[in-house]
């Protein structure tokens, strides 16, 4: 999905840059981009040549530099995380650069190393930090037991001592590397990440310093409201606060003696391998990284600079600085990812409280070891090749086979206008919907890890139909989330119906007052982009500070602490809800229209017949409706069946993967998982066979042709 | 079997005033026709008695209760609508037997009164058929025969023969007499067709504008009509009406047939005369322009454009003011 959405973006993109013009792609805002608005305005004078700074938003920023470059339409230089590097060299998107690496803090020239070879200008760095609120504590503590203390006595009511994301692998780490332990250990079940986990465990839950599940979201408006008095987070917290804010390094861990140390992101500017101006753009690179450069990022920006000569007398600056002396460089192996993903897992089911942190750090050492397997072994094309070719010879001779007779050829020949009329709708079907089907086909033949395709054959469908790598109850296997989807199909389409046909029933009796408004107001939730939508019920279903479970509490006259992700039939019914509030006004609409044509002297007559409205309903009005609704119930089962984004933004498959449906856990295969396009292209294939049986089964169901 | 009773009951849809005050007194058995002019309240009252219609005053009872605030399941009577409303996704039989399904009888009884009712209505070949699949008499027969089968204290038809051809009404009429006289329930009718009220009948309830003009027999309503509106609306072709004639204060109205052309004080002009075959209307004008009808046995002794003279045998007589009957 990301990648179509970037494809489609640099295709819209004009043209790159003309000459003399230095185009610079970054995702900068506020002060940081007047910054390099002034540095870029600064350099262009003195040098004669424009730099145009292009804003790119942040979330989509990596995919679309990955796209576009490799295409000629990328900038000439952009500044991003160096994490990605090591992709980006694999894929040939940045240049070799000259950097005199010690004008820069040495973590940040590292950032930019890689075989011996620079490969961007390091500009500035960002870690996490410990941020809290000077008008409740005096002075900031030195270790986690201070902390925790301190955090104890600010703690009360609504107002919590501590708060941070601490469920995101990125807050995590910090106390993972205090305790000796790494997301890249080979052994991530070893006695330090069972206390990492532990560690993360008390802090969170166990000492109560923390509100219970902590977004990015609460967190600030936590703090802004005076109810957070330590924050964990980065620089990016600090502008536009209203409340007074200032920064400490991470404490030392207490149990090791070790401080916590972040992961570090220095950011670089890239020179792009298609840059039209390679001379102009390594300049403008090199310059702004250099005192000039850092000098005006600094000032206006407030950057805590790579460049050491830069110096500042900025408290905040001086406490990065002190940070990055005490940070682990964020990873730019590519298995970081799975790697993560594997703990992260462990880490929701630590804070939880469905495993122990030993038996969470076992599990995801078993996760670990089957995402980190090496790909198959790669077969021989050949015989998939010779079948190919067999197919194609055999449909095309079954294709020409009836042009040897004469009055067929014939009738072409003379409806050869007609052809030519179809011909561009024919291509465009063939652009748009064979050729990438087809595409996705081929690629489920390979397997894709490390950057490196190989051709497997099979070999994925019989991993994922043989359950070769989870037992077929494991949430990871395909059928335990084909079972999934389908109830999640079944138990939509009957919620959507329900509740369409009911509100339709309603909306039709003669005693409601402003019927155009209220059919209005009940078709707006399918107006709004559904992951909106989905974002707000994400919302509304937070353990402490939803919606739900006030309205819960409100109704029973006390507190209710519902977890609406950490059970399976929860989390499922919070899909539920969300997508039957996004599903409902399509099946009304339509029952509406269908209710029309039922005349209402049919319910009259079998009113008088003594039917009560429950028999009316199902002997009269049902059987006549049910036709109409068919093939709507049909459409809304394939959409179903695919609702992507409610999934994934909702409950995002948790707890443990046990909502997820196929469309999405492909989608984790795809860009989660290391890049497994592959696998995730053997998993899209087997969703379309499970929606084509689907529709033959439903054009038989229907009787006739619906889907 | 039931009477059913209307007391100064109306209806009000908003602001509109459909029925006003209604008043009547149906007896056990008696076969009512309710006629009026489109618009009246007819198909509204029977909506009423059929609990289809809240009851805006007054008071309606059946048999001995009232039942104003009672669902139309509670009330024991069976309609049968203009349009049929047969339920389109099930066979004859079906329809028929849905009363009795939704009382919870057993399945055999339901077979047995329906095999019951589509005999005597000459059903049985249909019984299968859906309603699309059949004529527009059938499925009128269907629609009767649906009432019929649950056997309820009163009858509510509301033109129901208004969808057949002549001579399918004739027989259907027959057949509803027929019907009458066998179950010997209480039925209101509501119908446009003059010779269906007279014919189907024990009383006529002429209503206009939401008032009853008159409640009596057939012979009454002809003979003594209580007011012009009812003098008009009864009888075919409708009776003339006289204003100002020399020396008479009253309205003077005289049936067609009551006309004596060739004696008489009364002097007027031939205008045109219309054939019906054993009767012919001869169709005059008045020294003063008011045109009127005769009703005479062919052969008609005149011509148009011939004088004549005229007499009247019988004379009804009503108030100019208040157009009732003197
Ligand atoms: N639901 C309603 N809301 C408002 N007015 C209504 C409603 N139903 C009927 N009316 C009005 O009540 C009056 C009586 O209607 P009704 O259907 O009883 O007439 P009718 O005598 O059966 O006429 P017809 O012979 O044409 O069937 C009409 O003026 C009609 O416009
Ligand atoms: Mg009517």
């Amino acid at each position: 999905m990301r990648g179509v959405g970037a494809l489609l973006f640099a295709w819209l993109l004009p043209a790159a840059a003309q000459a003399e013009e230095l185009t610079v792609w970054h995702a900068y805002s506020g002060a940081e981009e007047d910054a390099l608005q002034e540095a870029a305005r600064t350099w262009s004078e003195a040098n004669g040549v424009t730099v145009r700074p292009v804003f790119t938003p942040f979330g989509a920023f990596d995919s679309k530099i990955e796209t576009a470059v490799p295409r000629g339409n990328g900038p000439d230089v952009f500044i991003a995380a160096h994490g990605n590097l090591g992709n980006w060299r694999q894929m040939g998107i940045v240049e070799e650069v000259e950097v005199d690496l010690a004008a820069h803090c040495e973590v940040c020239g590292e950032a930019v190393s890689a075989d011996g070879k620079s490969w961007g200008y390091p500009l500035a760095y960002k870690s996490l930090l410990l941020l809290y609120d000077p008008g409740v504590v005096d002075r900031p503590p030195e270790t986690t037991d201070e902390l925790i203390a301190q955090a104890h006595a600010l703690t009360g009511g609504d107002r919590y001592g501590l708060a941070f994301q601490i469920a995101e692998p990125y807050y995590y780490v910090p106390w993972l590397h205090a305790f000796g332990g790494s997301i890249l250990d080979d052994d991530v079940s070893s006695p330090a990440h069972a206390q990492a986990l532990a560690f993360a465990y008390r802090l969170g839950v166990g000492e109560g310093i923390m509100p219970a599940q902590p977004t990015g979201e609460l967190v600030g408006q936590l703090y802004e409201d005076g109810n957070a008095a330590f924050v964990i987070s980065g620089p990016w917290f600090i502008p536009d606060r209203k409340r007074a804010i200032a920064a400490a390094p991470l404490p030392v861990v207490s149990e090791t003696g070790q401080p916590a140390k972040p992961y570090l992101t220095v950011e670089a500017a890239f020179v792009a391998d298609q840059a039209k101006e390679p001379e102009h753009a390594r300049a403008f690179a090199a310059w702004l990284a250099g005192p000039e450069g850092a000098e005006i990022r600094q000032r206006v920006g407030k950057q805590a600079v790579s460049a050491v000569e830069v110096t500042s007398d900025d408290p905040l600056l001086a406490v990065m600085r002190e940070q990055a002396e005490r940070s682990v460089l964020y990873p730019t192996d590519p298995a970081a990812g799975s790697a993560t993903e594997a703990q992260a897992r462990a880490l929701r089911r630590v804070l939880r409280g469905a495993a122990t942190p030993e038996g969470a750090a076992a599990e995801a050492q078993a996760y670990r070891e089957v995402f980190q397997r090496p790909p198959p072994p790669s077969v021989s094309p050949t015989p998939y090749l010779a079948t190919m070719v067999l197919v194609l010879l055999g449909g095309l001779a079954w294709a020409v086979a009836p042009l040897r007779e004469e009055a067929l050829r014939k009738q072409i020949w003379e409806e050869r206008f007609s052809y030519l009329w179809v011909a561009p709708a024919a291509v465009a079907l063939l652009a748009v919907v064979v050729a990438p089907f087809v595409t996705g086909a081929a690629v489920s033949l390979f397997a894709h890890q490390g950057g490196e395709w190989s051709f497997v054959g099979m070999r994925h469908f019989l991993d994922i139909l043989l359950a070769r790598d989870w037992p077929v109850s494991s949430p990871m296997s395909f059928f335990y989330t084909l079972a999934v989807t389908v109830l999640w199909t079944v138990t939509n389409v009957l919620a959507h119906v329900g509740l369409g046909v009911a509100l339709a029933l309603v909306l039709r009796e003669p005693w409601i007052r402003m019927r155009p408004l209220f059919r209005a107001a009940l078709i707006l939730p399918w107006a709004i982009p559904n992951y909106i939508t989905a974002l707000i019920f994400k919302g509304l279903f937070h353990v402490q500070y939803g919606a739900v479970n006030a309205l819960l509490g409100a109704l029973v006259g006390g507190t209710v602490h519902i977890d609406w992700f950490g059970s399976f039939a929860l989390a499922f019914c919070a899909n539920l809800t969300t997508n039957t509030w996004l599903g409902f006004p399509f099946m009304m609409v339509v029952a509406l229209g269908a209710l029309q044509s039922i005349p209402r002297d049919l319910e009259e007559a079998a009113m008088v017949d003594g039917a009560g409205w429950w028999f009316r309903f199902r002997h009269v009005v049902w059987p006549l409706l049910a036709p109409a609704l068919l093939p709507a119930v049909l459409l809304g089962s394939v959409w179903t069946f695919n609702m992507f984004n409610v999934v994934y933004l909702v409950s995002g498959g948790e707890p443990d993967g046990s909502t997820e449906i196929l469309i999405s856990e492909a989608y984790r295969w795809a860009f989660d998982r290391e890049n497994r396009y592959g696998y995730a292209a053997a998993y899209a294939v087997l969703i379309f066979g499970v929606l084509l049986i689907w529709s033959r089964s439903a054009n038989r169901l229907a009787g006739k042709r619906v889907l | 079997m039931a009477t059913v009773g209307f007391q100064a009951l109306h209806k009000r849809y908003g602001d509109t005033h459909v029925l006003k005050g209604i008043e009547a007194q149906v007896e056990d058995g008696e076969y009512v026709v309710l006629v009026g002019p489109s618009g009246c309240g007819k198909s509204t009252l029977l909506r009423c008695v059929a609990g289809l219609e809240e009851i805006s005053e007054g008071q309606l009872t059946i048999g001995d209760r009232v039942v104003n605030s009672l669902a139309p399941a509670e009330r024991d009577v069976a309609m049968v609508f203009q349009s049929y409303a047969l339920y389109p996704h099930m066979t004859v039989a079906e329809n028929m037997g849905f009363a009795l399904r939704v009382a919870g009888r057993p399945r055999e009884e339901i077979q047995a009164r329906v095999a019951e009712v589509a005999r005597m209505l000459e059903l049985e070949p249909l019984l299968e058929r859906l309603p699309a699949q059949m004529s527009g008499g059938q499925r009128q027969r269907v629609a009767m025969g649906r009432a019929i089968v649950r056997q309820p204290a009163v009858f509510l038809f509301d033109e129901p023969l208004s969808n057949l051809d002549a001579s399918l009404r004739t027989h259907m009429r027959v057949e509803l007499k027929r019907l009458h006289q066998r179950l010997g329930a209480t039925i209101l009718h509501v119908t446009h067709d003059q010779v269906e009220a007279l014919t189907l009948a024990d009383r006529i309830l002429v209503l206009n504008q939401g008032i009853v003009q008159q409640f009596g027999s057939p012979r009454e309503l002809y003979d003594t009509p209580a007011n012009t509106f009812v003098a008009t609306f009864i009888g075919s072709p409708s009776m003339n009406m006289l204003r100002g004639l020399p020396g008479e204060e009253a309205i003077v109205g005289v049936r067609p047939h009551d006309v004596v052309l060739g004696s008489g004080e009364i002097s007027a002009t031939v205008d045109v005369v219309e054939s019906l075959g054993a009767e012919a209307l001869v169709h005059l004008q008045l020294t003063d322009g008011t045109p009127m009808v005769a009703q005479v046995p062919e052969p008609a002794s005149v011509k148009p454009g011939d004088a004549v003279n005229l007499a009247f045998a019988k004379v009804h007589r009503f108030d100019p003011s208040t157009e009732r009957r003197l």
